[in-house]
């Protein structure tokens, strides 16, 4: 049983409750209702260069990847300096 | 009332405005209105209320309501058939200086029953910049003529000593006057047409049909909502000034019918003029909203009903006098038009139904190039490269954005061609084309953005100058969308050719790309710069943002970008996982498959090990 809560991640119900998981795998991410980025695999790199030749910003902002720990599927990517928190989204059940 | 008559004066409500926009774009004279179609016209209530939301920069639907009101207010007891007021004050409803308002109202048998509005960016409005996109002013005082409301035409008369009084404070009176014109012979337009609707119809039916249409808006808006997932979404935007780094920050909560906007933790008010005010914000989250949630609703006082803004006094997205905001359109509004745009379309994209209707954001890196200088007819230009309408399409769910796709506030916005613009100035283009790698990256590929350069020519004073209000260099602000990439910056580059070496004196004419462009390179973003003699001015900007992970655009996609010149080779490679032979040109899907589970693995490996 699940239902999507983006277009990468749904709600699974699990042996420990109901669980933010990966779609593309099912991998359980984090308990529902919980900020699940935290839980993401997370690799930051310069924005500077990131996406081809076009990329000649700051060397010190950030691509944020959030990606599955169990199949490595990107669930999310956000822009950030150096110290901020992640955005927060959440859908509610 | 009958739906037939109710489905027929909603359409003429339609008409009225589009009949209006285009008296507004046969009278006036500059590419900004003709070409870029930086303007707006509306009809709303009696009492100000936004009625029909027309077409052009939707920031300006709420804000002219705003204006309508302000008029009421300050006019009470002295409201005339006939009239016409100038409003442009930014601390009362305008968003800059330059975009004035005028607003006229309708009356039928004595009684004022509508109001229509419209806006132009006029040709100057003598700030200390010319064309009033003004980065060297720090305070409101400097940004121009700025009127709270004033009364331009009395019963049908103009108030020739009120528009001499403006003219003689803004350069090129001569193109003023006709800016001015036009949103006259707009209103008398929009006003000759409502009266003859409500002649047809007869008044109380005309207007239980607009009381009706404003009540189905809110039904329909609340409907969609309703259906659309609980929750919270997260936006942030970063803005460079001058090596100083401003923040809007967005957290977007949907609850049943309803939505709040909250931009708590935006940075305080700057003291350059990306600043907004809060007129201008609630413009600028409504721009994508209206697009992205009501495209088969009308924009009206309906729409506006459920939606709840926060923001704090004192900051860039609500600033307080007298705090610049001349830039504000490509600024703080930009950015609140940015934020605001991500989070709808997070939302969207948590919905199955509404999935399709989500998308990445689009030309979030929006900014300002005012050319001002003697032209090659002897006379003064000003004027806007109109390219700055020619932003990216952000990706859908189901597609790549629209390169060169123009912007989400201005669904009718373009730009000039090259030889309206040669003719204008005196300039000649080197090159205007799509940017190579300026798409943000994903399964689908954010829009392609563009760049061009500029040289002098047939310069009576051996060039001109410009105004750049160019803030986008440093950060990507076009996000993407359930992984996919932002957009690629901007780039504001100054060519200096050196005049004292005549081994490095070479005419640029011939130069292809920038890097085949002889001189020194500057970046520079902010404020008035020389074009002269041999030197040349090359502008680069973003794409719109990607949608889902690029290693799972499909190769053959990849493979036709990359010989189109949409993407560069070491992109293929290094962003998308796709191998290239380099004797064929096609994907090697073997390669390709064992290069993107390399690229995959090494998220989770150098996550790890992090």
């Amino acid at each position: 049983m699940s239902r999507p809560i983006s277009i990468t991640l749904e709600i699974r119900a699990g042996d420990k409750g109901d669980a933010i998981a990966c779609r593309a795998c099912g991998h359980a991410i984090a308990p529902a209702g919980t900020p699940w980025k935290r839980h993401a695999a997370v690799r930051e790199i310069s924005m500077n260069g990131a996406g081809g030749r076009a990329y000649t910003g700051a060397p010190e902002s950030l691509l944020r990847q959030f990606s599955c720990p169990g199949c490595g599927a990107l669930l999310d990517s956000e822009m950030a300096l150096p110290g901020e928190p992640f955005l927060d989204d959440l859908v509610r059940a | 009332m009958d739906p037939i008559t109710f489905s027929i004066i909603r359409h003429r409500l339609f008409r009225i405005v589009d009949e209006a926009v285009i008296t507004l774009k046969h009278v006036s004279g500059s590419a900004i209105t003709n070409e870029g179609h930086d303007l707006m016209v509306s009809l709303y209530r009696a009492d100000g209320s936004l009625l029909m939301g027309g077409v052009g920069f939707l920031h300006h639907l709420t804000s002219a309501a705003e204006a309508c009101k302000a008029i009421i207010r300050r006019f009470a007891g002295q409201i005339h058939e006939d009239d016409v007021y100038l409003l442009n004050d930014p601390y009362t409803a305008a968003l800059h200086t330059s975009d004035i308002y005028l607003v006229a109202p309708i009356h039928h048998e004595g009684k004022l029953v509508a109001w229509s509005a419209c806006f132009v960016h006029v040709y100057d409005i003598g700030a200390m910049n010319p064309g009033g996109f003004s980065p060297d002013s720090q305070d409101i005082y400097t940004e121009g003529i700025s009127s709270p409301g004033i009364k331009l035409v009395d019963r049908g008369e103009l108030r020739q000593d009120v528009l001499d009084t403006l003219l003689n404070m803004v350069r090129s009176p001569e193109m003023v006057s006709l800016d001015m014109r036009s949103m006259i012979a707009c209103n008398n337009v929009a006003k000759d047409r409502m009266q003859a609707l409500i002649r047809k119809y007869g008044y109380p039916t005309v207007d239980e049909a607009c009381a009706t249409l404003i009540e189905q808006s809110e039904k329909l808006l609340r409907a969609r909502l309703a259906e659309l997932p609980d929750g919270q979404w997260q936006s942030r935007q970063y803005m460079d000034v001058k090596g100083e780094t401003a923040k809007v920050c967005l957290t977007m909560t949907k609850k049943g019918e309803s939505l709040v906007f909250d931009f708590t933790g935006s940075s305080p008010q700057s003291k350059y003029s990306i600043n907004c005010t809060k007129w201008a914000s609630l413009g600028g989250l409504f721009a994508p909203l209206f697009p992205l949630l009501c495209y088969d609703i009308t924009w009206n006082e309906g729409v506006i009903r459920p939606i709840t803004m926060i923001a704090p006094e004192g900051t860039i997205v609500n600033c307080t006098r007298p705090a610049p905001v001349s830039v504000a359109t490509v600024g703080a509004i930009q950015s609140v038009n940015n934020a605001a745009c991500a989070t709808i379309g997070k939302m969207l994209a948590a919905s199955e139904k509404y999935r399709k209707e989500a998308t990445a954001v689009w030309h979030a890196n929006h900014f300002a190039v005012f050319m001002f200088g003697r032209n090659q007819r002897g006379g003064q230009a000003i004027g806007i490269l109109t390219e700055t309408f020619a932003g990216a399409g952000g990706a859908r769910t189901f597609a790549d954005g629209v390169d060169v796709g123009g912007e989400i506030p201005n669904p009718i916005s373009r730009m000039a061609n090259v030889e309206t613009m040669e003719s204008t100035f005196p300039l000649r283009y080197l090159f205007r084309r799509r940017r190579v790698d300026s798409g943000g990256p994903g399964k689908y590929r954010g829009g392609l953005g563009m760049e061009i350069a500029l040289t002098p020519h047939d310069a009576p004073d051996g060039g001109l100058h410009y105004v750049v209000s160019g803030k986008g260099s440093k950060y990507s602000m076009s996000e993407g969308l359930a992984g996919g990439y932002p957009g690629a910056p901007n780039r504001y580059i100054w060519v200096h050719n050196d005049e004292v070496d005549p081994k490095r004196n070479v005419d640029p004419s011939f130069a292809l790309s920038l890097e085949e462009m002889p001189g020194r390179q500057e970046d520079i973003s902010w404020g008035v710069f020389p074009l002269m003699n041999k030197d040349a001015l090359y502008v680069a900007w973003n794409g719109g943002g990607g949608f889902g992970d690029p290693l799972d655009r499909d190769p053959e996609q990849v493979r036709t970008d990359v010989a189109c010149r949409f993407i560069s080779a070491e992109a293929a490679r290094d962003v998308y996982g796709v191998a290239i032979g380099p004797a064929t040109g096609a994907p090697d899907l073997a390669a390709t498959k064992a290069l993107r589970a390399r690229l995959r693995n090494a998220r989770i490996q150098r996550s790890a090990a992090e």
